[in-house]
């Protein structure tokens, strides 16, 4: 048993305060880290102690883990958590962190290594019975050594980055003659991304199901699998919208999925929270891909659904605790849903934006809740991500987890820039979505027939009153040095009650 | 004084005199309210409620508006702003030439055109990065590249110029747009 009092957020963002909350509920002190952009995030708001980090580049800040070591050390942490991406899963930073004498709040730094190489990861889960995704588990030496290995997968295939992940390194080959330059294109692309060249094959599958199982492991060796999570709404590798319970994932299936994920996170170890990503084909065969070694964004439709709070689990079993979660059957109860709200303009091919959030009003009531990383005053920047909050909503059923979101998307306001709100909005209402007919290509499928969706026919009149009311003022504004020149009948009713209240008369 | 305001493919006239609102000519039943220290209005319309969020945008008489979870742009022009507009806008035909420019600040990745290029509408012009992704800016409509404003490698500001499109064909010179 570690007695730890003290935890060293090292992440920014939703995440951050997400921890620094679980934190205060497991009665222990948070410290924050920010860089020079970050100086009046949330996190560092809600933390008992804050400490800078530097410029705003990722390399000269959240990623430097000497500064994060600092930091920890001279506020007196006795554990170190590291969010999802950034540091997460570098698994010199987790022995970096054991052996300056701290806890690591996630796995061992050997779990991170295996789990992080791709084929090494294959080879693994091959050998404890997981199925993997037909193709190559050895890294590829060139284009040539690709040629027959594609062959008898049959093309289409897939070009991975060994090191991998987000979609980078990764090239589609539908036949043989795009195989040399796509080597070539995915060898380079993977040589930038991870500074690592190596790639390797997997059979591409036709329109299969993003299903991930979230597992929990506590030093007593106990390893529990918290069901399913739907995630196949995807633009370019990146989630947007995921669920828990899959409609795909019946009660059997979700027994044969979580015994096979929690025979893979058995393979290499595994102590804290992670998550095993599958492909689910439509014919009901499934197929590992890879393990995040880490906390998910999407780790609240699992937590609203399970009734369990992944991250205070994960302090839990840092401080040498047994997992809290009851030892009976696990059953998901009700549905719940996640839309990432991005700094993204959907209706500009989702360009990324920055701004100021001028104004922000939060959805509330029943079964809804907000994980934010920005409030009213901060400011989107280039420098990270472009998530601002996730929204989530719980329902009894699917039917209702829906309509609660779309009424939750409809309260949700965001003054000061473009997001990807309005896009939820459309995906809630289309048909095809609300029967569940979702795979990875979905969005490829049903993005253009969802954005040309005018937004609705009933706003037209109100916004453009709204509009001309405000021409009016400013027009009016700009000749009060002649009051002579307006007389008090052209002055409207509107105008002054608006002053007034303005005023805060 | 009348307003037109223009909301995606539809303009709305609004007539605002005194006390006296009118959409399309029409008198309607209107109070509206700000909630102090914020860019929301309260619209009473007849008996219809709507929060509205307004926020001006940098060219003068744009705004963003949103209600309920949609964000639209509106641009509204007065009687003489809009006679003035009318004066200056090219002659049908003769496209003004349009200028893509940075949406945001970024690294130009790739340039994908050269000066004199044709390019239909949706062609990919520039590749800028940031945020970590790759963002294609693409052409408006279809044109004649005239300028290509930025080189690979080159850091660019929001709003800086990277691309002026001509009309399809090479023609005289003309009037502009604003």
């Amino acid at each position: 048993m570690t007695d730890i009092k003290r935890v060293l957020v090292a992440n920014r963002g939703e995440i951050a305060l997400r921890i620094i909350r679980a934190c205060h509920e497991e009665g222990m002190a948070a410290v924050a880290v920010y860089s020079d952009v970050d100086r009046l995030s949330p996190h560092v708001r809600a933390a008992d102690a804050a400490v800078a980090l530097g410029p705003a580049a990722a390399a000269e800040s959240y990623l430097d883990a000497s500064k994060l070591l600092a930091a920890a050390r001279s506020t007196g942490c006795q554990a170190v958590h590291p969010g999802y991406g950034f540091l997460s899963e570098r698994a010199p930073f987790a022995e970096a962190v054991t052996e300056a004498g701290l806890v690591f709040v996630g796995p061992s730094a050997a779990a991170i290594r295996a789990m992080g190489d791709k084929t090494e990861a294959r080879r693994r889960m091959q050998a404890a019975g997981v199925p993997i995704v037909p193709g190559t588990t050895r890294p590829l030496a060139d284009h040539a050594q690709a040629r027959p290995e594609a062959a008898r997968l049959g093309y289409p295939v897939l070009l991975k980055a060994v090191a991998g992940g987000g979609g980078k390194g990764m090239r589609l080959v539908q036949a043989e003659g795009e195989l040399e330059s796509a080597f070539e294109a995915a060898q380079s692309e993977a040589q930038k991304a991870f500074g690592a060249g190596e790639v390797y094959l997997e059979k591409y599958l036709e329109r299969p199901r993003h299903i991930e199982i979230q597992v929990l492991a506590d030093s007593f060796g106990r390893v529990v699998a918290l069901g399913e999570r739907e995630c196949s709404i995807q633009r370019r590798h990146q989630k947007l919208i995921e669920e828990a319970p899959s409609l795909a994932v019946t009660p059997a299936l979700r027994r044969r999925l979580s015994d096979a994920a929690t025979a893979a996170a058995g393979a290499v170890g595994y102590l804290s929270a992670g998550t095993i990503e599958f492909l689910l084909a439509p014919s009901g065969e499934f197929f590992f891909l890879e393990m995040n070694t880490r906390l998910q964004v999407e780790h609240p439709v699992t937590e609203l659904v399970y009734g369990v709070d992944i991250v205070r689990e994960q302090l839990r079993v840092a401080s040498g605790q047994p997992l809290r979660v009851h030892a009976g059957t696990l059953q998901p109860r009700g549905h719940a849903i996640e839309c990432r709200i991005t700094a993204e303009d959907p209706f500009n091919d989702f360009l990324p934006v920055t701004g100021i959030v001028q104004h922000l009003r939060v959805p509330g009531g029943p079964g809804v809740r907000w994980d934010a990383g920005f409030e009213t005053g901060n400011e989107v920047t280039l420098h990270y991500d472009s998530l601002i909050a996730k929204l989530i909503a719980w329902g009894e059923t699917r039917v209702v987890a829906l309509e609660r979101m779309r009424r939750a998307l409809r309260e949700l306001v965001i003054v000061g820039l473009p997001t990807s709100q309005p896009f939820h909005l459309r995906v809630m209402d289309d048909p095809e979505f609300q029967r569940g007919d979702v795979d990875i290509t979905y969005l490829d499928r049903a993005g253009t027939r969802l954005l040309s969706v005018e937004a609705r026919p009933d706003l037209t009149r109100p916004l453009a009153i709204v509009a001309a009311l405000l021409a009016e003022e400013r027009r009016s504004a700009v000749v009060p040095e002649q009051p002579a020149a307006r007389p008090p009948d052209r002055v409207s009713a509107w105008l002054l009650a608006a002053r007034r209240e303005a005023l805060g008369a | 004084m009348k307003y037109f305001v223009t909301i995606g493919a539809q303009t709305i006239e609004v007539e605002v005199d005194g006390e006296r609102v009118l959409v399309g000519g029409e008198a309607v039943d209107v109070h509206l309210a700000p909630l102090a220290g914020t860019p929301l209005y309260h619209l009473l319309l007849g008996a219809e409620s709507w929060t509205v969020a307004a926020q001006p945008l940098e060219e003068d008489g744009r705004w963003a508006m949103g209600a309920v979870g949609e964000r639209v742009e509106v641009t509204v022009r007065d009687e003489r702003t809009r006679e003035t507009a009318a004066l200056t806008t090219a002659a049908p035909g003769g496209a003004a030439p349009a200028v893509v420019r940075a949406p945001m600040p970024g690294l130009v990745v790739r340039v994908e055109v050269a000066d004199g290029q044709r390019v239909d509408a949706g062609a990919g012009l520039v590749v800028v990065e940031a945020m970590k992704m790759e963002n294609e800016l693409r052409a408006p409509r279809a044109g004649m590249v005239q300028t290509v404003h930025v080189a690979v490698g080159q850091a660019v500001e929001k709003g800086m110029p990277l691309v002026t499109l001509g009309s399809p064909e090479p023609q005289s010179p003309q009037v502009s747009a604003s």
